[in-house]
């Protein structure tokens, strides 16, 4: 579950590219499906239109059709004859005329002819006028006297003149003498509504979508909903339709929203085919589930993509960080190889470098330890001396023998002080004026066994014995003194030991009026190439100590003039009293 | 940085979220919910009954609206009762999510609309109802309403003391006995006096004969009101015939040509006509409305109209009184 904790760089970068993939690809499916679904219902809306246009020209053909029907019969020299003469003996003529024109059509109920007298014909001789009803008196009568002439057509309505009561949709015209003054008679062409009713629901304006006809007074020709429009069920927006001039509009009712598309036929009737929006985009669904099916395999896609980048980015980071759990453990002896990426080649390379560094560092301290270890031991050599030791034993037995009592106890009590002040217990550093009792113990006691030929002379400044130093600093120096310098010489030999400071610093002088050395004796003693002597050993041992103690820019110089002396200079930092506080406050 | 975490976690959610929101709610749209089958079983399938194939136009065009899938049954005749129940029976094996049923026998057809709400079917009972609360909604004629409004056309033609009787069908129906006492009423109210109910059996001829043998013995019979088609046409041909048009006032239910022409020529002076076509609509919407969980009324009124030879070509009547009906 590495991958899901957010405070891996893996992670984090596969969460961003997931991110922003997904945001891309969610932006472009939204934005590229509201585009083609505008331009689907565009389309869609073209269509419905064109639809309307073209059954509104179906209809207008098929009425055209029947105006001619109708001024065939008009212009029928008999019909006029008939209308004229006031004659009924030819009606068989007129009606076997008017029955050749409509037998071929099933779609004309029936054609009829009533003069103003009240006679009539009709194409069929088997009907009876419905005794019932006036003429006169029937809607589409009247509107075609009034109408000078011109074609009148009629709603969809019941045609109860042969009281055979079929739906029809009447065409009725007025028909008038040569002069145009005169009233002949009105022509009536009823046309089945059937035939009307089977071209609308021909139009397929979607599941629910649906042709209605209103004529220009808001009066409904058809609708397939008329009974629950006037039973107040439904509400049709007829007087919308009526006001509109731009041939569609688009109502707002939601997911409901309807556009209605009107043609006016030119002869009265406005069609209008409804469609509800969410039905003309049909393949609204399908556009959903695709653009949803796209988004779904982005989003995979964006997590796999992401998945394997930021892999391939971290992999680098977590080879090194291998690496470097390697050295964690100890292993100095790695190499990163050095990736192509070059950011995390470079942080190879420098950490390539640095592991090589710790590793020499790390050989360094081994070494600088290897040599304290032994510098400790030449120290515990330089203080317990065997030499130094018997030679003093030596000396004090004499004086035993020669019975010089208060002498054996001076250099007893000073080989004691001298022990007594070494012990330091384990520390490394002591006190200057430790050091100085020390040294002067230790003098004390070569200058018995040296009696007239040593002399010596202490001289530090009180301000520094609490200072610390290390210990048993100035002994292998005074050492070095007596044997290389005095012990040669004919007459009194002095040492003199001054302790100052100077600024931050300790610094001592052992000086001798020896038989002095020269520079390669110097080079020698210092350079640890004494090593077969012991106590050159110590001169080189000191200065090694001093440098891996207080670093490089401590430590001793000879200057030296044979047969004048010889003055070592000791630099050490100063180190106050606190420190040695602190020290013995760790223990 | 870490808010900058914390959003662009909540915006992975949020986008995941609402892609499998979008994907349940687009995905069943599609392949899981289907649309509603709805059986409807009328009484009679005969093609001739205008009645039944006008409130089939209605169902026809609720279903076309409401996009359900609908199934139109019954038996061919109104009594095949037995018929009907066995119809029932098999469309309630079908499962589908609702019945809408125009019961022929008000007691019988109960077990089978017992049977149906067991099954967990929606049904809704139209034009004639059961002997049963179990139906989820009734959608009717008013037929009390009805029965008064031509027992007030009948009062509005005649004066207070005359005398009138009532031609009805098969006694016992709910109809029948809802539009009687309905004309009883009103011409109650009006002090009309009911000289009594006959009944024609819903045969036209014995409808004629009781009309005949009523204005033989009663010299003072002004009105008959027929409680349906075939005893109305009875009586309007008995009237014509015996020369008594204008003199005994006709008040019939339903239509027909046989009406119309009675209506025409002045023998019947009105008719009340119910809508079939709006019985069959609401019938499939409320069935519709029922199955996604809306509330819906216990009992429809559909409603009725009084048809004079005045009002009879009016746009709004036309299509109650000649249904129109594609062969």
């Amino acid at each position: 579950m590495k991958l899901f904790r957010f405070n891996s760089i893996q992670s984090n970068i596969a969460a961003a590219f997931a991110f922003l993939i997904v945001l891309t690809a969610i932006v472009i499916s939204i934005s590229s499906y509201q585009l083609s679904s505008i331009a689907a219902r565009r389309t869609a809306q073209e269509y419905t239109t064109e639809l309307i246009k073209q059954l509104n020209l179906n209809i207008q053909t098929y009425i055209t059709n029947m105006e001619n029907i109708s001024m065939l019969v008009m212009n029928n020299r008999n019909v006029r004859e008939y209308l004229t003469s006031l004659n009924g003996m030819n009606t068989e003529e007129i009606s076997d005329f008017l029955q050749s024109i409509s037998v071929s059509r099933k779609d004309i109920s029936s054609i009829a002819l009533f003069g103003e007298e009240g006679y009539w014909v009709s194409d069929r001789k088997d009907v009876q006028l419905n005794p019932n009803i006036t003429v006169k008196m029937m809607p589409w009568y009247q509107d075609a006297a009034d109408a000078d002439g011109e074609i009148v057509i009629s709603s969809s309505q019941v045609q109860p003149i042969f009281q055979e009561y079929p739906w029809v949709v009447s065409l009725s015209r007025e028909i008038r003498g040569p002069g145009g003054e005169q009233t002949l008679g009105i022509l009536l062409v009823d046309m089945n509504f059937s035939v009307l009713n089977d071209i609308f629901d021909q139009i397929d304006l979607g599941k629910r979508g649906y042709v209605f006809i209103v004529d220009n007074n808001g009066n409904i020709v058809y609708h397939p909903q008329q009974q629950l429009i006037y039973s107040k069920l439904k509400e049709e927006r007829i007087n919308e339709v009526l006001e509109d001039q731009s041939g569609s509009f688009i109502t707002d009712e939601g997911g409901q929203s309807r556009m209605y598309s009107i043609q006016d036929t030119g002869f009265g009737w406005k069609i209008v085919g409804v469609s509800y929006l969410d039905e003309l985009v049909s393949n609204k669904r399908d556009m959903q589930i695709s653009f949803l099916a796209l988004g779904m395999i982005s989003l995979i896609l964006a997590l796999g993509v992401s998945f394997f980048l930021s892999r391939k980015l971290t992999r680098p980071i977590n080879q090194l960080q291998e690496h470097m759990k390697e050295v964690e453990k100890g292993n100095f002896d790695i190499q990163v190889p050095v990736d192509s990426t070059r950011e995390i080649g470079r942080l190879a390379r420098t950490f390539n470098i640095m592991v090589l560094r710790i590793k020499e560092l790390m050989s360094q301290v081994v070494k600088e330890q290897e040599f304290k270890r032994k510098s400790e031991i030449s120290v515990l050599q330089a203080q317990i001396n065997p030499h130094f030791l018997y030679n003093t034993l030596d000396s004090i037995v004499w004086m035993a023998e020669a019975k010089k009592s208060e002498e054996v106890v001076l250099m007893t009590s000073a080989l004691a002080r001298l022990f007594r002040s070494s012990i330091s217990k384990g520390r490394e550093l002591v006190s200057i004026q430790t050091e100085v009792e020390h040294i002067t113990n230790y003098l004390t006691i070569q200058q018995m066994r040296y009696r007239d030929k040593l002399e010596f002379q202490i001289d530090v400044d009180p301000e520094i014995l609490q200072c610390l130093t290390l210990k048993i600093l100035l002994q292998p120096l005074v050492e070095n003194a007596i044997y290389h310098g005095i012990k040669n010489k004919s007459g009194i030999g002095i040492i003199t030991i001054r302790g100052h400071q100077d600024q931050d610093e300790v610094i001592f002088h052992v000086i001798d009026n020896g038989v002095g050395m020269d520079e390669t004796t110097i080079v020698r003693i210092l350079s640890n190439q004494a090593s077969s002597e012991s106590r050159g050993m110590g001169v080189a041992n000191v200065h090694e100590r001093i440098q891996l103690y207080f670093g490089n820019a401590f430590g001793l110089r000879y200057e030296s003039e044979l047969d004048v002396g010889t003055s070592v200079i000791i630099r050490i930092p100063k180190i106050g009293p606190e420190i040695m506080d602190r020290w013995r406050a760790k223990e | 940085m870490k808010w900058f975490k914390r959003i662009i976690i909540a915006i992975l959610i949020i986008t995941f979220l609402f892609v499998v929101y979008k994907g349940l709610s687009v995905l069943p749209g599609n392949i899981i919910k289907q649309r509603y089958e709805i059986t409807v079983v009328i009484k009679s399938m005969e093609p001739s009954m205008e009645f039944w194939q006008v409130l089939v136009d209605g169902v026809e065009v609720a279903a076309k609206e409401f996009d359900v899938n609908v199934t139109v049954t019954g038996p061919p005749n109104e009594s095949e009762i037995d018929e009907q129940i066995r119809i029932v029976d098999e469309a309630i094996k079908a499962r589908p999510d609702a019945i809408v049923m125009a019961a022929t026998d008000y007691n019988r057809l109960v077990p089978a609309a017992l049977a149906a709400k067991k099954k967990g079917i929606l049904l809704i009972t139209i034009d004639s109802g059961i002997n049963s609360e179990v139906a989820d909604s009734f959608i009717a004629t008013d037929n009390f309403e009805a029965g008064r409004k031509a027992g007030k056309a009948m009062a509005d033609n005649l004066e207070v003391s005359a005398k009138v009787a009532i031609i009805s069908f098969v006694q016992g129906t709910a109809t029948q006995i809802d539009r009687e006492s309905g004309v009883l009423a009103s011409l109650e109210e009006a002090g009309i006096t009911v000289m009594g109910t006959y009944y024609s059996d819903g045969v036209e001829g014995k409808a004629y004969q009781i009309t005949r043998e009523l204005s033989e013995k009663h010299d003072d019979l002004r009105g008959i009101v027929g409680l349906n088609e075939t005893s109305t046409v009875g009586a309007g041909k008995a009237i014509r015939d015996l020369g008594l048009a204008g003199q005994i006032q006709l008040i019939g239910f339903d239509s027909s040509i046989n009406e119309v022409k009675l209506l025409e020529e002045g023998v019947m002076q009105a008719t009340v006509v119910q809508k079939p076509f709006n019985m069959g609509y609401l019938g499939i919407k409320t069935a519709v409305e029922a199955l996604r969980k809306e509330r819906i009324p216990d009992i429809i009124d559909t409603g009725s109209v009084i048809i004079t030879k005045d009002n009879m070509y009016m746009d709004e009547n036309q299509k109650l009184l000649f249904p129109f009906v594609e062969k």
